[in-house]
């Protein structure tokens, strides 16, 4: 178990600038999700910490060393890639046990942690199978369960549930919580799915453009978001954003759910309203054209094309200039 | 090999000559062909009828007159060596001629005798000579001890006193017939060719006058560079030198008292037995051999003429002349050949220095006596005939046997378009690849010596599987060079791989800079004709003046004298090299493509897995590659297995025959050896059984169908 530490470390592929200056401070144990927009640097940082990636400045450490210039064998952590990359000409087992083959353990131990790990991952019927031969959850389970087995100070996933159906992610999520809390290692995640960060979580590291916007909990990142980019990218459907409203300098942004339709100073038009079943978004326009959302319990009291009036319960507030948080 | 390449030539050839037109095939260059360009322009005026001189290059010149004539597409007359004659009469390719033999030096009418009967116009003659350099010696010595002297004090540094080919049976002879001895002696182990050999021995090596292994090649550019001050060689040396050159006869041998005397080649013009114009072409024969004739070859050509009336006041001319008074007429028996081949052998392992010249002149008296055996005795066809016929009755009734049923015949009948669609690809397979297989078959049934086929049966496969005539370690036996090939198979295909898959590895990481050039530049050595190729490493692997063994010397900081032919694991690794530099970019190519589809997050993952790149390599990336490479490794083992021309041009099987592989020592059977097509057709047959087990064994190996 490790922390691992980012200091004003970047990356530069040529001329491109992927990461710039990065900065963070993972603790022993803590289960990170890294979210961003495609393109960001996410899957690049974890390339980094995984010594896949030279380290163009600054400085990266794990536990107490640094290890910048150290092969990824040296570094004790275990990934697990987008695509799986299981080795296709050998069985489950195999894969699993290739860590430990290429440490030189004895053959029985390797039997015994792998029989270890494909139980608790519900492996054992597979263990034979090659990866062609199985679903695309399996061999995701395979891909985990490959980390898992060598027992390394940190976790590197990099969407790994991005290849399953709903309800196989749900359980997998579960199961990775699960996982969490049993080995109680250090993991970064990197994933597109909003309710997988919130859910999987101890912190969120939103990155954009190669900078971190914000590093905190879940409740933070909702609640106090440090800047619009992070106000936007967190929460579903994403929070409206207000410019120029009379008498207010600031940007004004307000969650969906914070919307009071029927009081209020605020006057606008019904546009269309969308069902989700216990909540419905109602979806307005502003005397000035800016369109925005409500979030209300069905049944939605309006109609499109009905006025209303509106209020806001809670208000976040940020700089026009510098779009951080006032 | 030669012979397909001549077949294929006079087939491309148009048409012969029309009338009135005298077509004249020779291999003439520079002054010699303006020569008979002017003699032929000269005769055509005065006579009314064109002579067209056709250049034919020299090396292929005999095969393709042997081909073509017998076919009607040969010239009407050509001028070649009278050595060949006596083939050529066997085979009916020249005419009987009228020559008044004493208008010609009598060695050169001899050239042209044969039972009592001329049988070309003698034109001119060529011997070897002693050629050296007037701006270091004054005047040219009279015997070999002068010579050698003299050759002593010009001798130094880079610059050697003496140089000549002296390892080629043709430089050889000359001091072989000084000492009493002949390539045609019955007894070529007799006390004169043990000193011939000896003789050849000091001259070469022993007095150090000579750079060490002497081509045709060094030799001139030896001389041209002022570092040769005697040359041995013929007229053909002397044009286009830049440096001042002049000619002496051979000395007298010193130990016998005997001078050295060359072999003599008078050259004839032939009148071809198909010549369309026999009247026009014995004319134009007869004319140009005659004062006319020799007169304008002389002049422009500078010919040292047969015709005695010709006379010239040409130093060079006057020192042929004096030559050919003191030359042994080169042989036009057909066993000259083996005969040679037998000493020649003896003579690399004299200068060597792996035998004594007694125990080299024993060996190749044992060579001698089994190439000079007479062929088998010839069996009776018959029962190979009645088996034949048994086969064929039995596959064709097992062939029709299922057309008695009706809904088969039937389905032909109605896919009788389909047949007709296949029919010309069907012939052409049958033109091209049964019928000569077949051909080569039949002929491994006979045996072929002397010009004269006989039918043996067997009798070759159980000479060459019973080791009937070498003990099965002897380099001559089939298995000691089946053992050969196969390691030479094995130890290619694993060098080719190596080194494909390695340069492929390389060529794929993301930090090399101009990857299209450098995949370019590493697939050009399999662009270039491989015996190129093979010629330059021939080169590059010369004891004194390679490549190798500077780069050797360069690396250890001194001289290195590596012989890279005269050991077996040498010579083998100079095949080696050559053909894995000619072999390598096929197995890259392909690993390349195969590397593609391995994704590179598989090496990533088991990078992070702590595999170092040696485990990555063989647990990940190998097992996935190895498929792909299969059946490439498969193809490149049959090519292997046959590389002909690296062989034979490289190390040409030496030392002593102990590289050679089968494909090539057939090939010596075939046209080395006296013409043993025969034998050499029982030896091609047993290469194709040893590549068909080969491929069943490899479609089983593979799993599936590859070769
Ligand atoms: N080898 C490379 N050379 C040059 N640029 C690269 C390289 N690898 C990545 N990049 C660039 O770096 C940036 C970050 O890439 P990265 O793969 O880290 O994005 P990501 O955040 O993981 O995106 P996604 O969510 O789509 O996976 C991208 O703009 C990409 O084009
Ligand atoms: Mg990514």
């Amino acid at each position: 178990m490790a922390t691992v530490g980012f200091q004003a470390l970047h990356k530069r592929y040529g001329d491109t600038h992927v990461l710039k200056g990065i900065e963070a401070q993972v603790e022993d144990g803590e289960y990170v999700v890294l979210v961003g927009p495609s393109g960001c640097g996410k899957s690049t940082l974890l390339r980094c910490v995984a010594g896949l990636e030279e380290i163009s400045e600054g400085q990266l450490t794990i536990g107490d060393r640094v290890v910048n210039s150290l092969a990824p064998a040296e570094r004790d952590v275990a990934m697990v890639f987008q695509s799986y990359a299981l080795y296709p000409h050998m069985t489950v087992a195999e894969n699993m046990g290739f860590a430990l083959r290429v440490a030189g353990r004895p053959r029985e131990e390797i039997q015994a942690r792998v029989a270890e790990v494909a139980r608790m991952l519900e492996l054992e019927p597979l263990l034979e199978r090659l990866p062609a031969q199985m679903s695309g959850g399996q061999r995701q389970r395979v891909a985990m369960g490959r980390a898992i087995v060598r027992q390394p100070a940190v976790f590197l996933f990099d969407e790994p549930l991005s290849n399953l159906d709903a309800s196989l992610r749900t359980h997998m999520r579960v199961e990775l919580k699960r996982l969490h809390q049993r080995l109680g290692a250090t993991i970064l995640h990197v994933t597109h799915d909003q309710v997988e960060a919130l859910t999987l979580a101890d912190r969120i590291l939103v990155l954009n453009q190669g900078i971190v916007q914000q590093f905190g909990s879940p409740r933070e990142l909702y609640d106090t978001p440090a800047n619009t980019f992070v106000a936007t990218f967190i929460g579903s459907p994403s929070m409206n954003m207000l410019r120029g409203l009379p008498g207010e300098e600031a940007i004004v942004g307000v969650r969906p759910h914070d919307v009071v339709l029927g009081s209020g100073e605020i006057s606008a038009t019904v546009d269309v309203v969308e069902s989700l079943g216990a909540e419905a978004l109602v979806h307005l326009q502003l005397t000035d054209g800016t369109p925005m959302v409500a979030q209300v319990p069905e049944p939605a009291s309006v109609k499109p094309g009905d006025a209303v009036n509106l209020a806001f319960a809670k208000v976040h507030r940020f700089d026009p200039s510098t779009e951080r948080r006032l | 090999m030669r012979g397909v390449g001549a077949l294929l030539f006079a087939w491309l050839l148009p048409a012969a000559a029309q009338a009135e037109e005298l077509t004249v095939w020779h291999a003439y260059s520079g002054a010699e062909e303006d020569a008979l360009q002017e003699a032929a322009r000269t005769w055509s005026e005065a006579n009314g009828v064109t002579v067209r001189p056709v250049f034919t290059p020299f090396g292929a010149f005999d095969s393709k007159i042997e081909t073509a004539v017998p076919r009607g597409n040969g010239p009407d007359v050509f001028i070649a060596a009278h050595g060949n004659l006596g083939n050529w009469r066997q085979m009916g390719i020249v005419e009987e001629v009228e020559v008044d033999l004493a208008a010609h030096c009598e060695v050169c009418g001899e050239a042209v005798s044969a039972d009592g009967k001329s049988w070309g116009y003698p034109l001119a003659y060529k011997s070897l000579l002693l050629l050296y350099d007037p701006g270091v010696v004054d005047r040219p010595p009279e015997t070999t001890d002068e010579l050698i002297a003299q050759a002593h004090a010009l001798t130094g540094g880079d610059r050697y006193g003496l140089a000549f080919q002296i390892a080629e049976p043709y430089y050889y002879v000359p001091w072989l017939h000084a000492f009493g001895g002949s390539i045609l002696d019955d007894d070529v182990s007799s006390p004169a060719h043990a000193q011939a050999l000896a003789f050849a021995y000091r001259l070469g090596v022993g007095e150090g006058i000579m750079p060490a292994q002497p081509t045709g090649e060094l030799v001139g550019q030896l001389y041209e560079d002022g570092n040769a001050a005697f040359v041995i060689s013929g007229p053909w040396f002397i044009p286009d030198r830049k440096r001042a050159i002049a000619a002496a006869p051979l000395p007298v041998v010193s130990e016998t008292g005997q001078p050295a005397k060359p072999y003599l080649t008078v050259e004839a013009a032939f009148v071809a037995d198909q010549a369309k114009e026999p009247e026009h072409a014995r004319a134009f024969a007869a004319w140009l051999a005659g004062p006319e004739g020799a007169e304008i070859r002389q002049r422009v050509g500078k010919q040292a003429v047969s015709a005695v009336e010709v006379t010239s006041d040409d130093p060079l001319l006057a020192v042929m002349r004096e030559q050919a008074e003191r030359s042994v007429l080169y042989p036009t028996d057909p066993a000259a050949g083996s005969a040679t081949e037998a000493q020649a052998r003896a003579l690399r392992r004299v200068l060597r220095g792996a035998a004594t010249p007694e125990g080299a002149a024993a060996e190749a008296q044992a060579y001698r006596e089994v190439f000079q055996r007479p062929p088998p005795p010839s069996v009776s066809p018959t029962p190979y005939l009645a088996t034949m016929v048994l086969v064929l009755l039995g596959g064709l009734a097992w062939a029709v046997a299922p057309l008695r049923e009706e809904a088969l015949r039937k389905q032909i009948w109605e896919e009788r378009f389909s047949y007709l669609w296949v029919a010309p690809a069907a012939v052409a397979l049958l033109a091209v690849v049964v019928a000569p297989f077949v051909t080569g078959a039949a002929v491994s049934l006979f045996a072929h010596q002397g010009g004269e086929w006989s039918f043996v049966g067997m009798r070759h496969f159980l000479d060459i599987l019973l080791a009937r005539d070498w003990p099965v370690s002897s380099p001559m036996s089939f298995f000691y060079t089946l053992a050969v090939t196969v390691l030479w198979t094995v130890t290619n295909v694993l060098a080719h791989v190596g080194l494909g898959v390695a340069l492929a590895l390389v060529l794929r990481e993301p930090w090399i800079r101009m990857r299209p050039l450098f995949r370019a530049a590493l697939i050009l050595p399999w662009a270039i004709p491989n015996y190129i190729t093979a010629l330059i490493f021939k080169g590059l692997f010369h004891v004194q003046y390679g490549a190798v063994n500077a780069l050797l010397g360069a690396l250890v900081g001194g001289t290195v004298h590596i012989d890279w032919f005269g050991s077996f694991a040498l010579a083998f690794c100079a095949n080696l090299t050559t053909n894995t530099w000619l072999g390598f970019p096929f197995m890259m190519v392909v690993a390349l493509g195969a590397l593609q589809s391995i994704p590179r997050d598989l090496e990533e993952a088991a990078m992070v897995d702590g595999a170092g790149w040696w485990f990555r390599f063989r647990h990940v990336v190998w097992p996935l590659l190895a498929p792909a490479l299969l059946p490439a490794v498969l193809l490149g083992s049959v090519w292997t297995f046959n590389m002909f021309n690296v062989v034979y041009l490289v190390s040409g099987g030496e030392p002593d025959g102990s590289t050679e592989i089968l494909i090539s020592e057939a090939y010596r059977w075939a046209f080395d050896r006296e013409n043993r097509y025969g034998y050499a057709a029982a030896y091609a047959v047993l290469i194709f059984g040893v590549l068909l087990i080969w491929s069943r064994s490899a479609n089983r190996l593979a799993g599936k169908r590859v070769l």
